[in-house]
């Protein structure tokens, strides 16, 4: 390696350990809104009656304006790609994500491309991230019209989104 | 030197697992807050909160209540401990010229991860921690203990400084414990946890939030005229656990030393009208009335015998329940200042103690009160 | 009113995986280097405002332990976090409690030890700022694999790759561009003896060599997990001047933030950011720190500047956002050498975050180094020319958060 290593003696260690499954996190029910939504094939999304933004999942609280942002509107569900970024081809032990590897765990095939991306729906003033899929990503720019997958059967779950692919 | 007034406040109605997440808990009490102000968020200059990472279960507490607390594009920063500490800052910040009025915040959900286990994780990880025998509870009594048998006081006298905060809390509407009736019996018979501390002697787990609005002389005027002056500050921090003098709270007889210069008082028994401290342990208040020099080492309890530290009494101490009736960890230290303010600009309903010109606030932080924030506050009339 | 402050000591540990001090040893170490440097004893000191990530090292509250060893007892201490921008936070605290006339000496320390967490690197940290989200998102039914693909496919860049993406959409900048920022930061660091990766001679070729992580993000364009603290000591002007060395004023400062990023907002909630390279935070906090200091065109008044970069990206995004260079120009500034020690405009010649990287401690290095180049004590990485003026940067919190502190060689 060509760095300039430092050797250091090693002194004691002690084993310790810190608890974070005794927390209970509150969470809003915004989520649940959005996920009816999802089982009838709709994007819902927040909107501001002060500033008129639209924030697509609905979120709580408009910073600009200090409010509570009380409409819900439904926006479309096809879009622009306004980010999107490429991994290389998957291969096991490749790298863990949050201590799982993922073709280990055969959520990822081995050498899929991952190609994730913002997509901002007609409609709404905010990105989501999502999945693109059946795509080169050679293929993919920034401006491309995408519309969602939805899942065969939505059951009112985050799932029922299964990504989103170019409309042709 | 500038002067720094508080121009407005609110806090929530503290109580047990609250159905509220964080961000409304949050957005609900600043928003009051620039009401009883009067004042637009656009007019604050800076914004400073009060969490603690381990308390909210995230890292970065303050990351996602930016929004909420009114932060957004606004100078924020955050002090991790109790409420007091951020009120410091802030003052320092106006006090700087560089910002004329200043939104402090802060809250705790005690109810997300239990607070004694976070005091537990503030132990010296290298033996403390290993031997696992100490938590704040356990070194709360053992302080107990100590004071109780240097002095001569007894189990009924710390008894009874709780039921005074008890009785109190029951008239304030925002208090989490009301027991209208508590006696020394019900307190002294209590779940015991390590004695001498038993369950109403302890304060409770709260879920709550405070906010307050600072302002510069100039501001403040403009904004209100009823505006409370903060004339003394004075912070401290003790040595580690196991190198302090558990017999008296050290750091806090050096904080209420400068607040006291600072704003020019020079005997609080007769100067000030009212205390609101941070008692977590019912114990504490009689160590507490010793550090701030109401009454000589080992004396505490005749306050409280001869009635002198009650809601009508000369030197009234916690009129509104203090910790004990309510303790939402780190905005424990903001709710007394706000309760002082209160008292001051004569707002406390169901409450309020006569003639309150001066008034002393008190937060603390960390096991056995290490750290310690002392208030002055003074009203105009 | 506004008190003159300076910087008149420095202090910082080596950096690097320190399996050799415990946590307190190296507080302690930069704390009393600092005070060394500012010739004074502990007992002179009149507060100390500390600030880590506590959530790395698995000690709550660290100061209330780790305080009896950097002199704390019986002195006022402040403790302040608020996430990458911690050490920034905490000068900023320091450099306010001097400002406004209340104490007269204080001392500044931040740290960060990630080689106690289990874990490697910086995950356990970060999982937990949004770990609550990410728990409320899975049980509304996330399917793993979005999980993977959308939040966790930067487990180690997570937005900066999105921020990166942006920027080269916006500004032409190209991947090579990144490589050549992050050979310079590893040739810089390789002056600079407390930095973590040192790589004397580094090309943009030799990082282009190292694997792709996600587009545009490579291996050798990631920042280290270092342990090590770094501390200043700041003082009023009447106890400044009387020293005989050169110190550091304090000429502006701000901390502007701004909405949280679109992947890890509360809630799985949308966020009206629509470009993740806007930072209209730090546009807004620049403005307010170069008003304070009198500066009106940062392109020809500041000398050097020391920008918190986890990712090279960053360091472009950045330094535009800073006033540095025109809009989308920066890495046209950067092909023709303008931000190398021996440039017009030096950037990070310390080596940055991008090399030696102690969350908690990282942005007040910068301030920390920004000083240093001020009072020509940097060494082997003194950038060659006057430095009249420098700025020091500061990012983090979920890309919501920013401090600015400009620096110079003469009181406001």
């Amino acid at each position: 390696m060509p760095y300039i290593k430092e050797e250091r003696p090693e002194t004691l260690s002690v084993e310790g350990e810190w608890n974070i499954g005794a927390t209970t996190w509150k969470a809003n029910r915004l989520l649940e809104e959005f996920v009816k939504g999802l089982k009838q094939k709709k994007l819902i999304g927040s909107l501001c009656l002060g500033c008129g933004k639209v924030i697509v999942p609905p979120r709580n609280i408009c910073g600009r304006c200090h409010r509570r942002m009380e409409g819900r509107v439904v926006v479309s569900d096809k879009g622009t790609i306004t980010c999107f970024t490429y991994t290389p081809p998957a291969a096991r032990g490749k790298y863990k994500v949050m201590g799982i590897d993922p073709v280990e765990m055969g959520v990822v095939q081995e050498g899929e491309v991952l190609v994730p991306v913002f997509v901002r729906f007609d409609g709404s003033d905010s990105n989501m991230s999502l999945p693109l899929i059946g795509v080169d990503p050679k293929e993919v720019y920034i401006g491309m019209r995408v519309r969602v997958v939805w899942a065969e059967e939505p059951k009112g779950e985050l799932s029922d989104i299964v990504g989103v692919e170019p409309i042709k | 030197m500038r002067r720094v007034a508080i121009v407005g406040y609110a806090q929530t109605q503290h109580q047990f697992d609250m159905d509220k997440t964080r961000e409304d808990m949050v957005f609900e009490v600043v928003k009051e807050a620039l009401l009883d102000a009067g004042i637009s968020r656009e007019e604050v200059d800076t914004v400073i909160t009060s969490s603690s990472d381990f308390l909210d279960g995230r890292t970065i507490s303050s990351v996602f209540l930016s929004m909420a607390a009114g932060a957004y594009l606004k100078d924020e920063s955050k002090a991790e401990e109790d409420g007091t500490s951020a009120v410091w800052y802030a003052f320092m910040k106006i006090l700087a010229g560089t910002h004329d009025v200043a939104l402090v915040e802060a809250h705790t959900q005690a109810s997300t991860f239990n607070p004694h286990l976070v005091s537990f994780y503030t132990l010296d990880p290298l033996f403390d921690r290993q031997v696992g025998l100490l938590n704040d509870i356990a070194a709360a009594a053992i302080q107990a203990r100590m004071y109780m048998s240097a002095y001569g006081v007894s189990e009924e006298e710390i008894a009874r400084v709780a039921v005074k905060n008890l009785l109190n809390a029951a008239k304030n509407p925002n208090a989490h414990r009301k027991i209208p009736d508590v006696t020394v019996e019900e307190v002294l018979s209590s779940k015991l946890y390590y004695h001498p501390i038993r369950e109403l002697m302890m304060s409770p787990l709260s879920d709550g939030a405070c906010a307050l609005v600072l302002a510069s002389e100039e501001k403040a005027r403009k904004i209100t005229d009823n505006p409370v002056w903060i004339e003394g500050v004075g912070c401290c921090q003790d040595f580690y656990l196991r190198d302090r003098d558990l017999l008296k709270l050290g750091s806090l007889e050096k904080a209420a030393r400068d607040a006291y210069e600072m704003a020019g008082v020079r005997d609080p028994l007769t100067e000030l009208d009212l205390f609101e401290v941070s008692e977590k342990f019912a114990h504490e208040e009689l160590m507490i009335y010793e550090a701030l020099g109401l009454c000589r080492r080992g004396k505490g309890k005749i306050l409280l015998e001869k009635g002198l530290t009650e809601k009508d009494g000369e030197i009234p101490v916690n009129p509104s329940g203090g910790a004990l009736g309510a303790d939402p960890v780190c905005a424990t230290g903001l709710v007394r200042i706000v309760e002082a303010a209160k008292q001051i600009r004569g707002e406390a309903d169901g409450y309020q103690v006569s003639g309150v010109r001066k008034a002393l606030a008190h937060g603390q932080f960390g096991i056995c009160a290490q750290k310690n924030w002392v208030f002055i506050l003074g009203g105009e009339r | 009113m506004w008190r003159n402050v300076a910087v008149i000591g420095c202090g910082q540990t080596k950096h690097g995986r320190r399996r050799d001090v415990s946590l307190a040893e190296m507080v302690e170490d930069a704390a009393w280097k600092a005070m060394e440097d500012a010739q004074l004893t502990p007992n002179e000191i009149d507060a100390i405002v500390v600030g880590n990530m506590q959530g790395f090292g698995g000690v709550a509250h660290p100061d209330c332990w780790v305080g009896d060893w950097i002199g704390a007892p019986g002195k006022p201490v402040m403790r302040v976090a608020t996430g990458g921008t911690t050490g920034g936070s905490v000068g900023q605290a320091a450099i306010y409690a001097v400002a406004s006339g209340m104490y007269d000496k204080v001392l500044a320390v931040a740290w960060e030890k990630h080689s106690d967490s289990k874990e490697p690197g910086a995950t356990t940290g970060l999982l937990h700022v949004a770990l609550g989200n990410l728990a409320h998102a899975l049980n509304y039914g996330l399917s793993l694999k979005h999980l993977i693909v959308t939040q966790a496919v930067g487990a180690a860049a997570g937005v900066a790759l999105y921020q990166a993406r942006f920027y080269m959409h916006r500004s032409g900048c190209r991947i090579e561009h990144l490589d050549m920022v992050a050979a310079k930061s590893r040739r810089n660091a390789a002056k600079n003896k407390y930095a973590h990766l040192r790589w004397p001679g580094c090309t943009p070729e030799d990082i282009a060599k190292t694997e792709m992580i996600a587009y545009p993000f490579r291996f050798g364009h990631i920042c280290p997990a270092s342990d090590g603290a770094s501390a200043i000591v700041v003082a009023a002007e009447d106890i400044a001047k009387r020293r005989e060395k050169p110190v550091a004023w304090v000429k502006g400062l701000a901390a502007y933030s701004d909405e949280e990023n679109q992947l890890m907002s509360e809630s799985y909630g949308g966020v009206g950011v629509l470009d993740a390279s806007e930072q209209m935070g730090c546009r807004v906090s620049a403005m307010k720190a170069y008003k304070m200091a009198g500066i009106e065109d940062p392109k020809r008044e500041i000398d050097v500047a020391e920008i918190y970069q986890p990712f090279p990206s960053q360091e472009l995004i950045f330094a535009e956002r800073l006033g540095l260079f025109e809009e989308g120009k920066a890495w046209i500034a950067l092909e023709e050498g303008e931000m190398e020690i021996d440039g017009r405009m030096p950037t990070d010649p310390s080596g940055g975050v991008l090399s030696t990287n102690a969350i908690g401690s990282s942005a007040l290095q910068r301030i920390l180094e920004a000083a240093l180049q001020v009072m020509g004590k940097a060494e082997e990485h003194q950038v060659p020319k006057e430095v009249r003026n420098a700025v020091a940067h500061g990012w983090g919190g979920v890309t919501n958060y920013i401090t600015v502190t400009v620096l110079g060689d003469s009181p406001r």
